[in-house]
């Protein structure tokens, strides 16, 4: 029985990034804010607000959970958060449907305009 | 500048603060220097309003007062129309009846239903407010599952 992952679609652009920047492996915020920068290219970046904001209404819907911390001697204040595999599901569905999105786009931009 | 935002963290609802105010203190230390003090605050003021206004269900008590009022306003209205009148056909006196001469007029049975009519309305809106938001702030109290690895 495969997941019905629309009810999470379309993601907003900080949202999708979040989960893009959780993707390869567990992050704390600070590691989510600079990869989601590194990402980008340093295109987008988002605050601190913006972040936990977004974390706390994935957290929610289960997209995302707070995993255990990996290192004895970090900083106690890090918390360590990861990707849950229906927050997987709903990352490559919304991925599939950019991809729609991109693919409709570029033909239309390679198309000569029609005037009407 | 830390002062500051610690104040906007502090002003944040309890349960986002309690469960992500040290982190995002411990962030603003981190990132002060290369993002700029001041982003973070602006940052840190727009989520303090989203806390507020969407996710902690706020704007549902707010929209019941607000639909309270308007129910009581229209009820005024409602009233200044139509009370006055039947309290005419009751009593029989053929004077016209204004607001000013039906506020120095005994108090009747209409006017008495049409009042309690207005109350409970308005009532009955707050207590559908109040239980959306109470719903609200209930399931986002969901405990947090640790992932074992």
């Amino acid at each position: 029985m495969t997941e019905d992952f629309s009810p999470f679609l379309p993601l907003s652009p900080a949202a999708l990034h979040i989960l893009l920047s959780l993707a390869g492996e567990d992050r704390h915020g600070y590691g989510i804010m600079q990869e989601v920068a590194r990402q980008s290219e340093g295109q987008y970046k988002i605050g601190p607000g913006t972040l936990y904001d977004n974390l706390q209404k994935l957290m929610t819907q289960s997209l995302v959970e707070e995993s255990r911390r990996p290192p004895a001697h970090d900083d106690p204040r890090r918390r360590y958060y990861g990707l849950t595999s229906f927050g997987r599901g709903v990352l490559s569905a919304e991925v599939s449907r950019l991809e729609t999105v991109v693919r409709e786009a570029r033909v239309h931009l390679r198309a000569p305009r029609r005037v009407t | 500048m830390r002062t500051f935002y610690r104040c906007l963290l502090w002003l944040h609802p309890p349960s986002f603060r309690r469960q992500f105010g040290d982190e995002m203190l411990w962030i603003f230390d981190q990132a002060a220097n290369t993002q700029g003090a001041l982003a973070i605050c602006s940052d840190g003021l727009a989520s303090l309003a989203r806390q507020w206004l969407l996710r902690s269900g706020c704007w549902k008590v707010v929209a019941a007062i607000l639909l309270a009022l308007v129910q009581v306003s229209l009820g005024g209205v409602a009233l200044s129309r139509v009370g006055p009148r039947s309290m005419v056909r009751l009593t029989g006196d053929p004077r016209p009846v204004t607001l000013a001469t039906a506020a120095h007029q005994a108090v009747t049975v209409p006017f008495v239903m049409y009042l309690a009519l207005f109350v409970l309305g308005g009532l009955l809106l707050m207590i559908l407010g109040l239980g959306l938001w109470v719903k609200s702030v209930s399931a986002r109290r969901r405990p947090v599952v640790l992932r074992v690895r």
